[in-house]
């Protein structure tokens, strides 16, 4: 086995150590200004990374991040934390809420989920050469990508915002939640097909076999996989050490259903997201086990891997005004008056419609990542990718403000 | 708001354990004053006749409290059609705590009752010829349609049984996300948001309480987080709970409930103890009231 060299032992470590350190200062900073974490995470990439340090001093920078071993180890740990990222969102999904919420919950998602995906798909697939699309022969998961973008919701920025407003556990706010968990599901089922689509897996499959296999994936976790976590989750928690026992499962789950769905084709995200979503709807999953994985891996992986994205992009260089301008009137326009009409057909006045769906247009942390696995597939250029991460930087800032700004009128 | 029982249904088959649920229901009945009537499903004939009225004569039973129902037909319906017909206010059955897969997910009669009554039904699980009174009362505080009834329920019979106990128990609505999204608070923020969350129940709770005699009774409010249905289950296990009395679901579960189940399906599937659904709409709360 090739050994890291003792310099290069000292880099990643100091690299982790700067990354982290940097991350937290810039998300204290955006904590102070009322702004979710992610956002000073990512400004604080930008600094360290070719957009800031590389141009201000290209030799510090190249010192502090050369390209070589250490770098490739950093890159594991950011591939780790997208894997990480992606299972914690699945804990996240509460179906419990979802059967509560019942048809309610699917009318909005589905409009929230169907009107922007079509708006994203539709400009796609018309306008392929201004979103950067010259591959002809990835047209269709190319467009699909992009409706999956503009489709997604951050839960977590969703769920900051309505504890604020004080309206979380109202009718709107459970309605709000269970859609956007309902639009996680869906929207990670599709942007896992897209992915399989364009083959990076041991199987090229075909739209119908990828589509197949993850649907078919997903029933099998949420069923017989479920049963099984059911009936060995109660063995961990009474003779395992507690909670060092269901954590160290938990994740040793996670990264197998993760090397598992890499395996078949359908992307590593969609093992750890479906396996998280498994686990999390386990009556006999703890909410203080919960909250631990919660913690570790928001305040340790989530970091490096918001940092690490502003070391992998120039993005001065790969800003496009116009492009990133539009994204962000695609992604406004799709979501509100999907998510409105949806909240709208389901009861509420037009007012309470209008803010649950400036709430739902938080994109936060799961655009960010969606954006990130498509450019490393080499779905999207770097353009595309920065207009993306900032279209999710604005819609999660704004998203509070507009909420407020509407249930005040 | 009120937990009126005028009629109890007690739907008998000639099982082994007959003797001892007519006895539970007998007691019940005294309990409210109210009346009984006993529901059976099956053939009838001079054989049948002989062993009810065995039944009847060895629980000692007054006949004017009795009325007696003879169907035809599939258990389950037959048993719901009558407590429609005679406006049963209480329904009691016997059930097994747990059923074994294929009859988990195809229903015993038991389970199509618990899922498909419209009036307020008790599940026995253990019953006893010599059957004694609710010493600890678990009841659950769920938002639910009947909440406010199944506490007024528990605090009723609590008082009439002059129980030990009565758990009052509520769930922590959305605890996992809410401290998830809490993680860039402060310590002192964090903490508060914790006991924001837990007080915010108990207050709800203490509202309920509010309007509901409970005056002798020691009323502990507990409040869990996870999965409500389930978390209950394991509470009513822990305290060795004699009774469990949980608010009517607003809809109908079905089969998708039992491969995703949630809530009250938790209860179903496996019974902690005996069980009281308290879904008050069809109580008749009219005509006669025996004495």
């Amino acid at each position: 086995m090739n050994k890291l060299s003792q310099p290069e032992i000292m880099q990643l470590l100091f690299q982790l150590s700067i990354m982290l350190l940097f991350g937290r200062l810039l998300a204290e900073l955006a904590r102070k200004l009322n702004q979710p974490a992610v956002v000073g995470e990512i400004v604080a990439g930008i600094i360290l990374g070719p957009t800031i340090l590389g141009l201000v001093s290209p030799d510090w920078f190249n010192s502090l991040f050369p390209p070589g071993s250490s770098g490739l180890v950093l890159d594991g740990f950011v591939q780790v934390a997208v894997v990480m990222l992606l299972f914690i969102a699945g804990l996240e999904v509460d179906l419990h809420i979802v059967w509560q919420q019942g048809k309610q919950a699917i009318y909005t998602s589905f409009f929230g989920l169907v009107v922007p995906f079509l708006f994203g798909f539709a400009f796609a697939f018309y306008f392929p050469l201004f979103f950067g699309n010259e591959d002809a022969t990835r047209h269709l998961p190319y467009s699909l990508f992009m409706g999956t973008s503009m489709a997604i919701t951050a839960l977590p920025v969703i769920a900051r915002i309505l504890m604020d407003l004080n309206i979380i556990k109202s009718r709107m706010g459970m309605l709000v939640i269970s859609s956007a968990m309902i639009n996680d599901i869906i929207g990670w089922l599709i942007f896992s097909m897209v992915l399989g689509m364009i083959g990076k897996g041991n199987m090229n499959f075909s739209l119908l076999n990828t589509a197949l296999v993850t649907i078919g994936f997903t029933v099998l976790m949420l069923t017989l996989g479920r049963g099984l976590i059911n009936r060995f989750l109660p063995w961990v928690n009474k003779k395992l050490a507690w909670p060092g026992g269901l954590l160290s499962l938990s994740l040793a789950l996670c990264f197998m259903a993760a090397a598992f769905t890499e395996y078949i084709g359908i992307h590593a995200i969609f093992g750890a997201f479906i396996i998280g979503v498994t686990l999390g709807d386990s009556e006999h999953m703890p909410e203080r086990a919960k909250e631990i994985i919660h913690q570790f891996i928001n305040n340790i992986f989530a970091p490096l891997f918001f940092v690490a994205i502003g070391l992998k992009v120039n993005f001065l260089a790969n800003f496009d005004p116009l492009l990133t301008l539009v994204i962000l009137g695609i992604a406004f326009a799709g979501k509100i008056i999907g998510s409105g009409l949806g909240t709208r057909l389901g009861g509420f006045t037009w007012r309470e419609s209008l803010a649950a769906a400036f709430g739902m247009n938080a994109r936060g942390a799961m655009e960010i990542i969606l954006g990130l696995i498509a450019l490393e597939n080499g779905l999207i250029n770097e353009k595309v990718f920065v207009s993306l991460v900032i279209m999710a930087l604005i819609t999660s800032m704004s998203s509070g403000p507009l909420m407020k700004w509407m249930l005040r009128k | 708001m009120n937990f009126a029982i005028h009629k109890i249904g007690l739907a008998i088959a000639f099982s082994p354990t007959s003797e001892a649920m007519l006895a539970e229901a007998m007691r019940l009945t005294m309990v409210y004053q109210a009346r009984l009537i006993l529901i059976h499903a099956g053939d009838h004939g001079p054989k049948e006749d002989k062993l009810m009225d065995a039944l009847i004569e060895k629980a000692g039973l007054p006949a004017s409290f009795i009325k007696i129902r003879w169907e035809n037909g599939n258990p389950g319906d037959v048993i719901l059609k009558v407590c429609q017909q005679e406006n049963i206010d209480l329904l009691i059955a016997g059930a097994l705590r747990k059923e074994n897969l294929v009859q988990y997910y195809i229903g015993s009669i038991a389970r199509k009752i618990m899922r498909k009554a419209d009036c307020s039904f008790l599940m026995i699980t253990n019953p006893s010829t010599q059957p004694l009174p609710y010493k600890n009362i678990v009841v659950n505080a769920e938002d639910s349609p009947y909440v406010e009834e199944a506490i007024f329920a528990a605090c009723q019979l609590g008082l009439k049984d002059k129980s030990n106990w009565v758990h009052i128990v509520r769930e922590v609505k959305l605890y996992g996300l809410t401290m998830a999204a809490s993680d860039q608070r402060s310590e002192v923020e964090y903490n508060e948001v914790r006991h924001h969350l837990v007080q915010e129940e108990i207050n709800t709770v203490e509202e309920f309480l509010q309007k509901i005699p409970h005056d002798k009774l020691k009323v502990n409010i507990k409040m869990v987080s996870g999965k409500a249905g389930f978390e209950l289950s394991q509470f009513a296990k822990r305290k060795s709970a004699d009774l469990l009395i949980v608010g009517a679901s607003q809809r109908r579960f079905s089969l998708f409930d039992r491969v995703f189940p949630h809530d009250l399906e938790y209860i179903f599937a496996d019974l902690p103890c005996n069980l009281l659904v308290v879904h008050p709409d069809q109580q008749s709360g009219k005509e006669e009231h025996y004495e």
